[in-house]
């Protein structure tokens, strides 16, 4: 919070001050000002802000064309906007465009910071998530399997990515909710999941139907104890995880998210099994 | 399951499909299921966590799933179900049980949703967790859309 980095778009120079005012009074860097478009586009570039507070009449372009073209330099700048008009059409626009918040002019300066406050935690939250939910995943997947099939595995493969990919057989899908949405899979082949059953059971699984049932048991231990790991860390993620959906088929494919995954495939006695995690940044901080 | 978890699903799809272009929306049969469902095309879940739990599950064939980004996309011509295409009825799941979630909350049910994973194949078996799926069929200008819905 401390590196903050503001822009203000306004064509009013009555209120950039008065904006500026408040940020600086607060102890927010206010890098540059912008009145149009071209400014917009510039005085991004140039000073690589964290959050812009953005008019939403301006000369020869509005507030949701500049938030776009904002956004096409770098689309994890926050946008906030600060206009005098203020209905529930203009915000749904305003949320379209991704913007992270509405304020209404005469800028209230608790108002303001509030939300300034708000949209930066949520950020830095997300990005405190993101640097540690690989390592919770697999080790939580390491864990499972270890305690229930009594084997090692090793990841031979990890990265992040944001490509389709085949399913090996067998998808084990698992919702998760909370402070951010999101999803894990589990991707193998069905041999290996047979055998997987044969080793938690101690026998033949009697069927299609049970092996099923024990690698959707597996799935909702991986994906709950990685999200207990998670929210031991940091009770603010809040995570918690839907029951597993699971698809066999031929020629699966899965197709990317709208958001990068992590994807590590871990080699395990019974057979390769790919554990795929991912989070959405998502925008919480509209009232 | 309870058959009033199924309205709001209803609810959404006619407020939302309009929104996108779609003309005539119509409801089709509502039929349970056993667990396992075998269908040859696009899969969407979600899953749904709160005062009810569990797994939402759309499905369109293939050839339907890019007429309907066709039609998101201001009839943009989709030959192929690439990336856009992709995006385009991954968002609308996303859209529809969004929209079903803030039904939910409006008769006091809180309910929060996961990111939708899609997946496309053929002969898929989708294995839900209630013992019971209530699978609702509507049409969106007769591209037939099935929603399988599964909640505790």
């Amino acid at each position: 919070m401390a590196d903050l980095r503001i822009v203000i778009v306004d064509d009013s120079p009555f209120s950039i001050a008065v904006i500026r005012g408040v940020l600086e009074d607060a102890g927010f860097e206010v890098v540059g000002e912008a009145s149009s478009l071209e400014e917009v586009k510039e005085v991004v570039q140039r000073t690589k802000p964290n959050l812009v507070t953005m008019d939403m009449t301006l000369p020869g372009t509005d507030g949701l064309e500049c938030t776009r073209a904002i956004h096409s330099i770098d689309n994890t700048i926050k946008v906030i906007i600060i206009s005098s008009m203020m209905d529930d059409e203009i915000v749904q626009e305003a949320k379209k465009n991704k913007a992270s918040g509405y304020i209404q002019k005469p800028v209230d300066s608790d108002e303001l910071l509030t939300l300034v406050h708000r949209i930066m935690d949520h950020e830095e939250l997300f990005l405190s998530l993101d640097s540690e939910f690989s390592d919770a995943f697999k080790e939580a997947l390491l864990d499972g399997i270890n305690k229930m099939t009594k084997s090692l595995l090793y990841f031979k493969e990890e990265s992040f990515h944001h490509e389709e990919h085949s399913s090996a057989g067998l998808t084990i899908i698992m919702g998760i909710i909370g402070g951010f949405s999101g999803r894990m899979l589990l991707d193998m082949k069905m041999e290996t999941a047979g055998r997987i059953a044969s080793a938690v059971l101690k026998r033949i699984p009697s069927g299609n139907e049970e092996i099923l049932a024990v690698i959707g048991e597996l799935a909702n231990i991986i994906s709950g104890n990685s999200c207990s790991i998670l929210n031991r860390k940091n009770k603010a993620y809040g995570l918690r995880v839907a029951p597993p959906t699971i698809m066999h088929g031929e020629q699966v494919h899965i197709s990317a998210p709208s958001y990068k995954t992590f994807s590590a495939l871990a080699e395990t006695d019974f057979g390769d099994i790919m554990i795929n995690v991912g989070f959405q940044r998502g925008d919480d901080h509209w009232m | 399951m309870d058959v009033k978890y199924i309205n709001p699903f209803i609810e959404s799809f006619t407020t939302v499909m309009p929104q996108l272009g779609f003309v005539t929306i119509q409801k089709g049969t509502v039929s349970v299921k056993g667990k396992q469902l075998v269908d040859t095309g696009v899969f969407i879940v979600i899953g749904i966590v709160g005062e009810v739990k569990g797994n939402v599950v759309y499905f369109i064939t293939l050839e339907h799933a890019k007429k309907i980004a066709s039609t998101m996309m201001m009839g943009m011509p989709v030959e192929e179900f690439d990336d856009m295409a992709q995006s385009a009825v991954s968002e609308l799941a996303n859209m529809l049980t969004a929209t079903a979630a803030t039904i939910f909350s409006n008769v006091g049910i809180t309910v929060d949703i996961s990111t939708p994973t899609m997946l496309y194949g053929n002969d898929v078996s989708v294995k839900m967790n209630a013992t019971r799926v209530i699978c609702v069929e509507m049409t969106a200008d007769h591209h037939p859309f099935h929603i399988n819905i599964s909640l505790e």
